[in-house]
Order: structure tokens, then sequence, then C-alpha cells
């Protein structure tokens, strides 16, 4: 791991200025292509972290800048070592007292999960801003410096503690269990269907609108400090005629829990087989908005329903349940918590 | 052609099926009644009418209804016996005469009489929360003005439908189903005043009507809903982050009459003569519902300065219903109020307010960035 304070440039005249840091994983906003008109094609975390905070100097008046470079990849190849990497390395950080808050880069593709891992495992009330562009570091009218400053003056803002992990695009500030990527590529990609965004990064002022009434960071229960993986968790889309095999291969291939991802819970056999294993299910819907209900029925079943979180997220919050339990109650109390 | 062919041929038995003698349709049974009653809330609906409280005598009719007799309170409750199993429900009838209403030709007087109920119900032990039926062209407004009056935790649900109660596939027995369950969950305490229709929970503050006709016509553009009144429960994920209800420095307020506000539309062209009228008719605040990030036209300006002169505050709103009107050096210099992300019919009602307060337009600032 290199850890470097911030270059020269950037942290002059920073004296008194909030601590703000930023941990870099690559993505989009740090995206290189030869021409300037290519948006796609490009290579994901080829600008490292010091040239995305030069390219902004105007962000060194908000804040005393530094970074760390936890990887240079895409979202694609993110995995459990660098989620569990980046969260100890972010608790690290906002564990001193002299800090303000922390800025995380990462592809537009899978932020919204590693948003909502970062939510239910960072223990501190500080400000964490998961950001990234939609367009290449290297593109006409990239979107990344704005929103990378943003994301910074957010960062920075007092105002914005207690609100969990945000992403931030677009001027938009979401709340990490929430938010999700609609479009392939817009810059108005990341919306939140239903609850909408919690405020707003505004050129006269950082405004919120909304607090969080669930559990996240400060009052989670869950930490992986001193884990060094996490239970595997697998998915399964649903569909007509879809059959058991992808179950029965998940199971095989060593998953302790698989979300459901449907609309209508099917393959009850190898459900039934799979629980006889331990395996532990929760059912999210494919629709993307609106909550997967509780009934009889399903608590029967010894599926656990997931509230409105889809699949993606539903896989992080049942990896860390399973760092505490497989009892389908308890971890039904956790997805109606978090 | 085969295939067209086939499938006419399919439909004639179908056909035939349809107009066969009605076969008698199974109704859904009503659920029992909870036989122990003394633990559930006290609701009160209090009845402000809207069209939820309409009927019409053609099922049909979803536009022009009002020819059949009106919803009294009452007729809610024999309609939905399944409002028992969740609160303890008592109705009040806070209608106006529609006439007298008319002839005043305002409906102040209205709101100031709920505001002032709403605040006795506020210090009435017996009382666990209330729903607020009203139409829906300005429950919004309405809902807002409470949310800044009202001193309360209790939960207060606004509540109206799209559809007559007469009306096929009418919304108003689950939205006033709704609403109640969301006034008798101890989580909706503390949250200001709320509005529940088609599921969703939405604030006072944040939601507007944003279609004529349909059902999922309540929205707020910015900030989306609370949370929703589900079949299995209810359930809320955000908290307004504005201060209401308890925190209001307008908690309690009980005025009959209000300073003149009146509100203005920017478009290519709009003149400034307008803005004169009201000034000469008595307006002590003006609302400009700007274009844009809240630009006016040149002659609205000059109609502005003209007004200011004569100690007239103006809160500039944008029309595009999305976004905050933001400080910039032009508006500071020319002391218009930013009306924040308001909608000009909620601006209106905040800056009246605001007037009974102050005529200091930079604490008339603050209010619009506290609200």
């Amino acid at each position: 791991m290199v850890l470097l304070v911030a270059c020269a440039a950037v942290s002059a005249n920073a004296q008194g200025l909030p601590k703000v840091r930023l941990f870099a994983t690559g993505g989009t906003i740090s995206g290189y292509a030869n021409n300037r008109d290519m948006q796609y094609g490009y290579k994901a975390g080829s600008i490292p972290p010091d040239k995305l905070l030069a390219d902004i100097p105007e962000a060194a008046k908000v804040a005393d800048l530094s970074y760390e470079d936890i990887a240079e990849t895409g979202s694609g190849g993110i995995n459990t070592e660098i989620l569990l990497k980046l969260a100890k390395q972010i608790n690290a950080w906002l564990a001193r007292p002299d800090t303000a808050g922390a800025v995380v880069t990462h592809g537009t593709a899978t932020m919204e999960e590693t948003a909502y891992f970062l939510n239910l495992v960072i223990h501190s009330d500080k400000p964490v801003v998961v950001v990234g562009a939609m367009r290449p570091f290297t593109s006409i009218s990239r979107d990344g410096p704005f929103n990378l400053y943003n994301a910074i003056r957010v960062a920075a803002d007092p105002e914005a503690r207690k609100n969990g992990v945000m992403i931030l695009l677009n001027e938009e500030i979401q709340a990490a269990r929430d938010v999700t990527k609609t479009n392939t590529e817009r810059v108005n990609t990341f919306e939140t269907r239903d609850l909408g965004p919690i405020g707003f990064a505004d050129e006269d002022r950082i405004v919120f609108y909304r607090h969080l009434l669930y559990r996240h960071t400060y009052k989670s229960e869950f930490d992986v400090d001193n884990l060094t993986d996490l239970p595997k968790v697998d998915i399964c889309y649903g569909y007509q005629e879809g059959d058991r095999a992808c179950i029965d291969a998940e199971v095989a291939a060593g998953a302790k829990g698989i979300v459901l991802d449907d609309s209508s819970p099917g393959n009850r056999a190898a459900i039934k087989d799979a629980r006889t294993k331990g395996v532990v299910f929760a059912q999210s819907d494919r629709k993307g908005s609106g909550r997967v209900l509780n009934s009889t029925r399903m608590e029967e079943s010894g599926v656990v329903t997931a509230d409105n979180l889809n699949a993606q997220k539903s896989r992080m919050l049942l990896r860390l349940a399973l760092t505490k339990t497989t009892d389908p109650k308890e971890i039904q109390r956790m997805f109606e918590e978090y | 052609m085969k295939k067209v062919l086939a499938f006419l041929t399919l439909m004639v038995p179908l056909v035939s099926v349809v107009s066969a003698p009605a076969q008698e349709i199974p109704t859904a049974g009503q659920p029992p009644i909870v036989q122990d009653r003394s633990k559930l809330p006290h609701i009160v609906i209090l009845s402000m009418g809207g069209t939820i409280a309409s009927r019409a005598k053609d099922r049909m009719n979803l536009t022009h209804y009002g020819d059949g007799p009106a919803v009294n309170p009452q007729d809610w409750l024999h309609d939905l016996p399944e409002l028992q199993n969740v609160a303890r429900v008592t109705t009040e009838d806070m209608r106006d005469n529609a006439k007298a209403a008319k002839k005043k030709g305002d409906n102040f007087g209205d709101i100031a009489r709920v505001a002032h109920r709403l605040n006795e119900i506020a210090k009435d032990p017996t009382i666990d929360g209330v729903v607020v039926t009203h139409g829906t062209n300005t429950m919004a407004e309405v809902a807002f003005y409470m949310n800044l009056v009202v001193d309360t935790d209790k939960p207060i649900v606004f509540v109206g439908s799209q559809r007559p109660w007469s009306g096929i596939s009418g919304d108003g027995p689950l939205n006033l189903y709704d609403a109640v369950r969301v006034a008798a969950d101890p989580a909706a305490k503390g949250l200001g005043v709320l509005h529940c229709m088609n599921q969703y929970i939405n604030a006072a503050r944040d939601v507007t009507k944003t279609s004529a006709y349909r059902v999922e016509t309540f929205k707020s553009i910015d900030v989306g809903a609370l949370g929703f009144a589900d079949p299995d429960k209810v359930k809320f994920y955000r908290a307004p982050a504005r201060k209401h209800t308890t925190e209001s420095e307008f908690a309690g307020t009980d005025l009959k009459q209000l300073p003149t506000v009146e509100a203005f539309y920017a478009y290519t062209e709009a003149p400034g003569y307008v803005i004169d009228a009201a000034v000469q008719h008595g307006a002590k605040g003006l609302v400009i519902d700007g274009y844009g990030a809240g630009a006016i036209t040149a002659s609205e300006t000059a109609a502005v300065k003209r007004a200011q002169a004569k100690g007239v505050i103006v809160v500039i709103t944008t029309r595009t219903r999305s976004g905050r009107v933001q400080e910039v050096p032009q508006r500071l210099k020319a002391h218009l109020v930013n009306g924040d992300n308001l909608p000009p019919e909620k601006a209106r009602l905040l800056l009246q307010l605001a007037l009974s307060k102050t005529k200091d337009w930079t604490k008339v600032q603050r209010y619009f960035d506290t609200y």
C-alpha cells in the first residue's frame, strides 16, 4: 500500500482546513483514452490520485487534502480483498480525532454496492463520499472534476455528518443504501427511486433535506476490521422457466447464502434442499422499486425478505449478516433495520 | 390470415359467455373486527371535503362529479369497517358552507379554522393522531401551512383522492385506510405533517401535485418520499431535515388573517403592471416564479424595484419545479429573497407567515433557509 501526503501544490495554504483524504480505487473518473472523443474503450484507473487532485486546485481551498492508493481498477475488478482493505483504511483514518471526512473514487458500475458495504462497516459518523464519473479523465465535457470537487466539499462539511456513506455525482447527494445506477451512459445515471436524494451540492452551499431513519455506519453492529474474508453469497436472477440449476450450482460452489432476485419465488425444491445444508436465502425483487412484503408464507419457507434493497446490496448485507449468524429470523431483523 | 380467422373463431364462444345471464360474482368478505379496541390509538378524521368526499350519480363520471350527495365523514366509517381494526376512529366535519366560502371569495378562513382545531387537538391527551381530508388541488400548500403552525409531534396525515368516492376503481378508500394506518403508527410521530396517497408517504414541505388525473399525482420532485404504506406494514426510511411543527417559530400561530402576498409567473415579455396592481391593492409581499435559475424580465425587475421602495418584500422561486433558487451576488444586491426549492404557492404562505413577524428581508431569507 502506498501512503503519501498529497503533493505540495494541493496542500499549500491548507492550514486549519478540514482534513479530507481521498481513497482511490480507480474507475472511469481516472480512465485514460487516446482520444478525447472516446467515451468507451478507455483504461480505468490510469490516472493516479495525485493527478486527480492536482486537476482541481480549487479543492485545496475547502479541505486539507491527502490520499491513499487502494486499487487501480474498474468496477468489475473490485473484490472482497479490496473492499476489506478500503473499509479498514477508512476506519483508521476517521478514527483520528483531527480528520473531517473521506472521499472514495470508484467505478460507477458497482459503486452502489461498495458504498452500501461501507455504510454497514464504517464506525464513524464523519462523512464518507463515494464519487465517480461517467466520462473518462481524457474526455470532452468530462464530469469527473466537478463531481470530485463536490465530493470533497461534502466530505469537509460538518452538516454532512450522521448521513452515512453518500454517493455524489451530478451535484446530487444520494444515500448509499437507496441509490442505484439507472442508465449505462448518462451523467444523471444515479437515482434513488421512490425516496430521492438527501441533498444537493449547490454552488452557494451544500443543502440537506433528509435524515436517514435506518441503521448505518456509527450505529451498525457489523465490524470487518479483524476479518480477512467474507462469507460467499451469490445471486440467482428469476425469470420464466428459470430452473434450479443456478441454486444447485451456487450451493455446490460453496455459497453460504443466496439472493433470489425474482418477482415470484420459484424453485421451492431447490431452496428446501439448500436449506437443509444451512444455506440462507434472501428474496429481493428484480423490479428495482418497492419492498418485498413480509408474509407468513415467506416466513415459513425460511426465506428472508430483503425489504427494498436490490439484489447486489442484499448480497452485501447477507454476507455481513452471515459473519454473525445463520438464523433466518435474526437475519430478517437485520434486513429490516439496515 | 389463417391465424386471424382462428382468433376470430376463438372469440365467438367468449363473446357468447359474456352475453349469457350474469353469474353471481363472489365478493370478498370483511375481516373480523377486533373486540377489545381499548388499546388502539384514537385517530380523528377531520374532513375538509375534497374529491374523496364527493359523489357522482354515474360511477364512470370521474371529472365533473358533485351531482351525487356529498360524502359525510360517517359515510367513510360505514364504508370502511376495517378502520376499526386500526384505530378508534372518530370524525369531525370541518367543511365550511360552500356558498358562504364562495361569497367570501377566499378560503383562508378554512385554513385558519383547521389550524386552530389542530392546535387544540395537539393539547388533547385523548387524541393520538389526525387524518385531514382535503381536495387535491391545494392540499400540498395547506399541509405545508399546518407543518409550520401546528405545535405537535402527533402524526397529522393529509389525504385525498383523484377519483370521487363513487368512481369506478376509486382510490379514495385505500388512501383513507392507509392514512389512518400511518396516523396510528408510532413511527410517524415527529416527522412533521405528512401526506399519504397511492401508498406513498410524503413530507408536506416537499410534496406537490404533478398530474391532473393520475392516482400517482403526488410526488416530492427533488427529494422523494419518506416511506410507504405497504400492505404488510407502514415503513419509514427518511425524516425531513428542515424544521417543522414543534421546532417551528410559527408553531401555535392562530391568526385569522395574514398579510397579503400575491404570486406571479415569469415568461418571455412578462409585464410589470400586474405587479404594480397587486401593490396598489395592498400586497405586502410578492412571490415571482422565475424562469430557469430564478430569472425575471426587465419589466418585472422595474416593478419589483417600485414595490420594494414601498417596503414590499419579494421572493423568487423557479418555475422549473425542481432545484433551488441559489444565493447569487445579483439577488443579494437587489434584496431579493431566494425561495429555495419551494413552489410559489408554498413560498407565498411562508412569506405571509414571515411578514407577520418581520419586515426585514434578511430575516425573511433566514426563514426560507430554515423551513
